[in-house]
């Protein structure tokens, strides 16, 4: 299972999006400043819009889901539980999971912002696609919430997880790691050999490398560990 | 000073709180009760009970500049130059008046290339920047922040840390999911289920909450 980006552009006014790169099975995170086109290539991934140049091609991927930055933009139903059939999910299993029981009848605005991401969250991890695209998958979440999302990310056994996020405390563990800058992707590669390439790393890890330590991968426990060998 | 006496307000419940701080992070889990607060202490909402003095007046009596989180939500006009230019227009300013904030406003964020801009083809962060110039366009007296930072990467998180910080506001209120952000504030409210749990320095409140992931990561691995 892969999806591979051949030499794609995309253009909208004077922003241009250009990009090269293979997305195996795994956990790929792809970092970047805003307004960078983190947002346009999960777009293009997900077929919602469509190169001017070059082609995304896919192979061996049989459903794609993309979860986006607001989650108000999902919503289409006037009560929680009918949002979640929408999804073509049974509300009981997916409130539990976003821990949202007592709420099945509200109307999704009515919920926090917090708890409406957890409840795209859960309808989105619940449909289990081979290729799932997170978009800023933790804005809106406090550090507990964070914490749960990046357990399922971890969880998910098979299948191609994308990752748009520029999330500085809680992250999962991933698989490689990829940057947006003006429009251009650059693959850093994989996990350890790239977090010390990784412009954009989180202030615990940029301070571990600093120190000299190797963490293994990108997690606040792992800066801690690669801390604690090098510091005996 | 921000005064709170008596505060009831759906799952808010402040008896008495008095901050003399300008920078006020608050901190805590989703539902806990951070953007009612700021709802209120920016005058968006009445409380049931109670009162909330900014500055020895009531909210509606001083000039705020509230920034939210979802910019979708309270960004009103289709060009960036209305949007900004709108809080200028409601207060009844003259067109070269402004023009002139609205463009001082957009340089201070650093969007000035944005101006002439819709707003539907910004991206979200973006947004969040047009939403911060247009608060910021008849200098406020009090900032109110509700999770700006939270589609922000950290460079454009800085750029608005900076725009508040130079701002003549006396106060500045904003609430973070990010403990990195907030262990820089003067003074920190943690909050949870409606009431005000820890308050003091970032020190303070922090060494409550040093067994939770409400701690600062670079504390963490500084120890």
């Amino acid at each position: 299972m892969k999806v591979a980006l051949e030499d794609i552009s995309f253009s909208r006014g004077p922003f241009t999006l250009r990009g090269s790169g293979t997305f195996d099975a795994g956990v790929h995170l792809i970092s970047g400043p805003v307004g960078s086109g983190k947002s346009t290539l999960a777009l293009l991934l997900a077929g919602l819009l469509r190169p001017g140049g070059g082609a995304i091609r896919r192979d061996g991927v049989s459903s794609a889901l993309l979860l986006l930055q607001f989650p108000e933009h999902h919503i289409t139903s006037p009560t929680v539980a009918e949002e979640v059939r929408s999804w073509g999910l049974a509300p009981d299993d997916v409130l539990a999971r976003a821990n949202l029981s007592a709420r099945a009848n509200d109307d999704p605005f009515h919920l926090s912002r917090g708890e409406l991401k957890r409840l795209t969250l859960a309808c989105t991890f619940m449909r289990n696609p081979d290729l799932l695209m997170l978009d800023e998958p933790f804005s809106s979440l406090d550090c507990t919430a964070k914490r749960m999302t990046c357990r399922m990310i971890e969880e998910r056994d098979a299948g191609i997880t994308i990752i748009f996020s520029h999330e500085r405390a809680v992250l999962p563990r991933v698989d490689t790691i990829w940057e947006m800058e003006g429009g251009t992707l650059t693959a850093l590669g994989s996990v350890p050999g790239a977090i010390s390439r990784w412009r954009h790393a989180p202030p615990y890890l940029a301070y571990a490398l600093e120190q000299g330590a190797r963490p293994e991968n990108i997690r606040l426990s792992d800066a801690q560990e690669a801390l604690c060998r090098t510091q005996g | 000073m921000i005064r709170i006496t008596g505060l009831s307000h759906r799952i808010l419940d402040i008896p008495d709180l008095a901050l003399d701080a300008r920078h006020i992070a608050v901190i805590g889990p989703n539902g806990s009760g951070k953007t009612t607060l700021l709802s209120v202490c920016s005058g968006i909402e009445e409380p049931d009970e109670g009162t909330v003095r900014l500055l020895g007046r009531p909210p509606s009596a001083v000039k705020v500049g509230w920034v939210g989180e979802f910019p979708d939500r309270t960004l009103l006009f289709s060009r960036v130059y209305d949007e900004i230019a709108s809080t200028p227009r409601f207060r009844h300013c003259p067109c070269r008046e402004t023009d002139e904030r609205l463009r001082a406003a957009a340089e201070r964020v650093g969007i000035p290339h944005l101006i002439e801009r819709t707003v539907t083809a910004l991206s979200g962060g973006e947004k969040a920047l047009v939403a911060l110039a247009a608060a910021s366009a008849d200098d406020p007296e009090v900032f109110i922040l509700d999770e700006a930072d939270s589609h922000l990467d950290a460079g454009t998180a800085e750029r608005l840390r900076a725009v508040v910080e130079a701002s003549t506001a006396a106060h500045v209120l904003w609430c973070t999911q990010s403990m990195d952000t907030a262990a820089g504030a003067d003074y920190l409210l943690f909050m949870e289920g409606g009431a005000v749990r820890h308050h003091g320095t970032p020190e303070e409140v922090f060494a409550r909450l040093e067994e939770t992931c409400f701690y600062p990561t670079l504390w963490r691995v500084r120890r």
